[in-house]
């Protein structure tokens, strides 16, 4: 798959570049998101102390080994085809002054620098994390579980800035005139949400293949399917936070945005991302018994991932392709490339480590956990 | 008409689960558990059926947002029309906030008072205790003594392998329970 996903960017590379690298940079944050959400999700149990999740923690901890591959794709984009960002290399000064920030933010060797930095301190926190954690398999030494409480406390204040930056770097930069404060939050409810659907269908399908057999029960399933719910709704909010105060207002400057996604072919992929990332999971979890339901998990998960790409791609694309949505070859390939990069990455971390992190405090607490 | 009880303590909430559990399994009927605080899958061991409140939320939130979406209508496009902003006398997206919050207080109120008209909780109910002990340390179990599954030797045997701590037989007229 990976292969496939390479040969695809080369063939695109040359046939239609600006389409392949604004499909590399769209498979590059959909995988971020992946990762870091892992991580995060590790790190919020660290810090509040939670036992519930350790019995399947090492799923999400494999996850955020993608982080080093994303950081190579995307340094990638920004080599080879970094004129997907309209003001790079752009040397218009506005007539009034007042731009000047702008213009300092948005030059070329601040904004590597800033990507740079954002990819090292993702990848650095997430390796020292795992590492204890790992290594507590060994020794079952409590103090790794302190020490990674401290970590993990440091990793979500550097994720808060850094990601909400990052999200306005890459993405919302891709309209420089275009700006919504809230762009951070949205994009963290994006990644959240996308990232706990891949934890319920890889916690599954381990349960299933055996290395969390016995391990993972129902009470687990529930209770990511509560934030599933939750995360999804969350999600639906913040969209509309931003969608309302930009409709109500009515300033041009802000409603073109919505304007382009509103018009022509783009109406139904706007509708269809609403209904994929919360209508769907919204009404089929609001019962008990299908959170508790490993197959309606699945397939509510992969209509959440299905979401979470048309979201990324009303995002990326409309200021690129026009007035029409562009589907093809490219999309598919770079995407199928990236998913086969994605759990090449999973696995392997995967295999490093034991498939339950067996002397962990928290354990026995995760072990019998019920509602 | 009179029951009678055995009403039995325990120190600890895994006990008083496990004697829950065991007991429901040998067909006896278990007429309440006591406990000073929630104790998580009591509810399972005891058998309960799951509660209606969750329909008796969601009906009402949908009842109550379709009210609101209703009566907004008809403020701002119907009876007064009032033009703000330009906007479209029915403009949906400027009704949403309000819709929200009204179906989170239809939903929230109205399961509060069906939960307190399904358990007939009110001002003038006497809170009706096994023993004041269950407000301290204690957790009992009150199991029914009903001639055909009853058998004293068995189930004081049962509840000892739980560590239970004393045991009470009571006769009760039906007015005291309920």
């Amino acid at each position: 798959m990976a292969g496939m996903g390479v040969v695809t960017l080369a063939a695109g590379a040359l046939m239609s570049p600006d389409r392949a690298w604004a499909n590399l940079l769209l498979a590059s944050f959909y995988l971020l998101g992946l990762g870091l959400a892992g991580m995060v999700f590790v790190a919020i149990h660290y810090v509040t102390g939670a036992g519930w999740p350790t019995a399947f923690r090492r799923v999400p901890e494999a996850m955020s080994g993608v982080l080093p591959i994303v950081a190579l794709t995307f340094l990638l984009v920004l080599i080879v085809s970094p004129q997907l960002y309209p003001w790079f290399g752009a040397t218009h000064h506005e007539a009034n002054g007042s731009a000047w920030f702008r213009e300092l933010w948005l030059s070329p060797a601040f904004f590597i620098a800033r990507s740079l930095l954002y990819l090292f301190v993702w990848t650095g926190l997430s390796y020292a994390i795992i590492r204890h954690s790992r290594r507590q398999d060994e020794d079952g030494d409590v103090s790794h579980t302190r020490k990674n409480a401290r970590l993990s406390a440091g990793f979500l204040v550097a994720f808060g800035v850094t990601f909400w930056l990052a999200s306005f770097d890459w993405i919302m930069s891709l309209e420089p005139h275009w700006y919504s404060t809230v762009f951070g939050v949205y994009h963290f409810a994006g990644l959240f949400l996308s990232g706990l659907a891949m934890i319920t269908i890889v916690a599954i399908w381990l349960e299933r293949m055996g290395p969390l057999r016995s391990v993972l029960t129902e009470e687990h399933l529930h209770d990511l399917g509560k934030l599933l719910f939750a995360f999804s709704t969350f999600w639906m909010y913040i969209w509309f936070c931003q969608f309302m105060l930009i409709w109500y207002a009515n300033i041009p400057e802000e409603s073109v945005y919505f304007v382009q996604r509103l018009e022509g072919f783009w109406e139904p992929l706007f509708l269809l991302n609403l209904l994929l990332n919360w209508a769907v999971p919204f009404l089929v979890l609001l019962h008990v018994p299908a959170k508790r339901s490993p197959k309606l998990l699945l397939t509510v998960c992969w209509v959440i991932l299905v979401g979470r790409w048309v979201d990324l791609y009303l995002m990326i694309f409309p200021p690129l392709v026009g007035e029409t949505p562009a589907f093809g070859i490219w999309e598919v390939g770079v995407m199928v490339g990236a998913a086969g990069l994605f759990f090449l990455s999973l696995f392997r971390g995967l295999r490093q480590a034991r498939a339950v992190p067996v002397r962990d405090p928290y354990l026995e607490e995760s072990l019998s956990y019920h509602n | 008409m009179s029951r009678r009880t055995l009403v039995t303590f325990f120190h600890h909430e895994d006990d008083v689960l496990g004697a829950t559990r065991a007991l429901r399994e040998r067909g006896l009927r278990i007429a309440d558990v006591y406990a000073p605080y929630a104790v998580h899958g009591l509810d399972k061991a005891m058998g309960l059926t799951p509660s209606k409140l969750p329909w008796v939320c969601f009906l009402l939130g949908l009842l109550g947002a379709a009210l609101k979406v209703w009566f907004e209508f008809w403020t701002t496009a119907q009876d007064w029309p009032i033009n703000v902003g330009g906007k479209p006398w029915n403009s949906l997206p400027a009704f949403v906030p309000v819709t929200f919050e009204v179906m989170v207080l239809f939903a929230g109120v109205s399961t509060v008072i069906a939960f307190f008209a399904v358990s007939r909780l009110g001002p003038t109910r006497k809170a009706v205790l096994a023993d004041p002990a269950v407000t301290d340390n204690h957790f009992i179990l009150v199991i029914e003594e009903t001639d055909a599954t009853f058998d004293p030797e068995k189930v004081h045997q049962l509840l000892r392998q739980f560590r239970v701590i004393r045991v009470e037989e009571r006769v009760e007229s039906e007015q005291e329970v309920r």
